[in-house]
């Protein structure tokens, strides 16, 4: 499974299921993650808590290798500005090509704005900011 | 339209598809890693075609390195002792292979596959559910708590996609990557920028709710 084909089919078996999955949870629904955020309705929050709960769970019984990364200095303001995205447009990097995929149109605005975002990190990166990020992994 | 799954089903689904794909692939994935890679695509395209030379020349070394092993073998034999220590440093470096291949990232293809792959998984979703419908609003609750201005939307969501681009960048990841998988693997930063990023969502949609 670890061949070039193998994690081929890993991901698009992994993004439909994401996709398939997400969708059913009702991320995409800008007022069911609003009202998410501020537990009026702890339905999505269990859905993500617990999965978190049974990755654990799972890894730790399967002995999955742990990569305990650095936390290097871009975490804490990185994590801030996409908190506060994610809010305004209710976008995470995923959540835009669902509500596309659910007929919400002027998402595919905030698909730009991640393009825009994204590309703008590395060059500002490169350029003038030299701050750690770590690896780009994930 | 069917109602939404409730939580139990929907925590089953992430930690299955998170679980299926490390024990595939021994990797993470994340959203916005695929979007940062797909979005260099030209670099990244180099990086991998320098990665394939590089693996072929490490090839090529361990075979000349065989080779050379070989021939001397078949030469008068020397005094065995001074024999051992040539022949012993190649085997580390073969034992750290497995180690180098494995945190080598997904190919390049496979992370724009995942990301097709996403649009295909929620449209199959919201066509079963019944829940597809073209619209240029994103919904009565946005228009309620953010903006009923189509421009202000507009300005809003580009805002809004700037600060989740940028921002999964810098903290290195998103909800997937170091929501899910990192917190799945008990990794600190990943559990630091996902308290980081909800208790920061919290404190807006407070924010959000509390203007209207």
């Amino acid at each position: 499974m670890r061949t070039r084909g193998g994690i081929l089919l890993a991901n698009i078996v992994t993004g439909l299921a994401l996709g398939f999955t997400v969708t059913s949870i009702g991320f995409g629904d800008y007022i069911e993650l609003s009202r998410m955020f501020t537990f009026q309705d702890l339905r999505m929050l269990l859905s993500f808590g617990g999965a978190v709960v049974i990755i654990v769970c799972v890894f730790a019984l399967l002995k999955v290798r742990r990569t305990p990364g650095r936390i290097h200095a871009g975490v804490i303001p990185g994590a801030v500005l996409f908190g506060t995205g994610w809010a305004i447009s209710g976008g995470c990097p995923a959540i835009p090509i669902i509500q596309v995929a659910s007929g919400y149109l002027p998402a595919l605005v905030t698909i730009v704005g991640i393009v825009v975002g994204v590309r703008l990190c590395r060059w500002v990166r490169g350029r003038y900011l030299h701050i750690d990020s770590g690896s780009c992994e994930l | 339209m069917n109602a939404y799954w409730p939580w139990w089903a929907g925590a089953l689904g992430l930690a299955a598809l998170t679980i299926g794909y490390t024990l595939a692939t021994d990797r993470s994935f994340g959203v916005s890693g695929a979007w940062d890679r797909v979005l260099h695509w030209r670099r990244e395209r180099e990086h991998e075609k320098a990665e394939e030379k590089f693996t072929d020349e490490r090839a090529l070394t361990a075979a000349l390195v065989e080779a050379s092993a070989d021939h001397f073998a078949a030469l008068p034999a020397e005094p065995a002792p001074r024999h051992q220590s040539p022949v012993a440093p190649v085997e580390p470096s073969a034992a750290a292979d497995p180690v180098v291949t494995r945190r080598r990232p997904a190919p390049l293809v496979t992370q724009a596959a995942l990301l097709i792959s996403i649009f295909l998984g929620g449209l199959i979703a919201s066509l079963a559910s019944g829940r597809f419908e073209l619209r240029l609003d994103m919904g009565p609750g946005f228009r309620d708590l953010v903006t009923a201005s189509p421009v202000g939307m507009i300005a809003l969501l580009f805002t809004g996609g700037v600060l989740v681009g940028f921002g999964t960048r810098l903290a290195g990841g998103c909800s997937s990557g170091h929501g899910l998988n990192g917190c799945g693997r008990r990794d600190p930063v990943s559990i630091v920028a996902t308290a980081t990023f909800f208790g920061t969502a919290v404190a807006v949609s407070f924010l959000l709710w509390k203007v209207i």
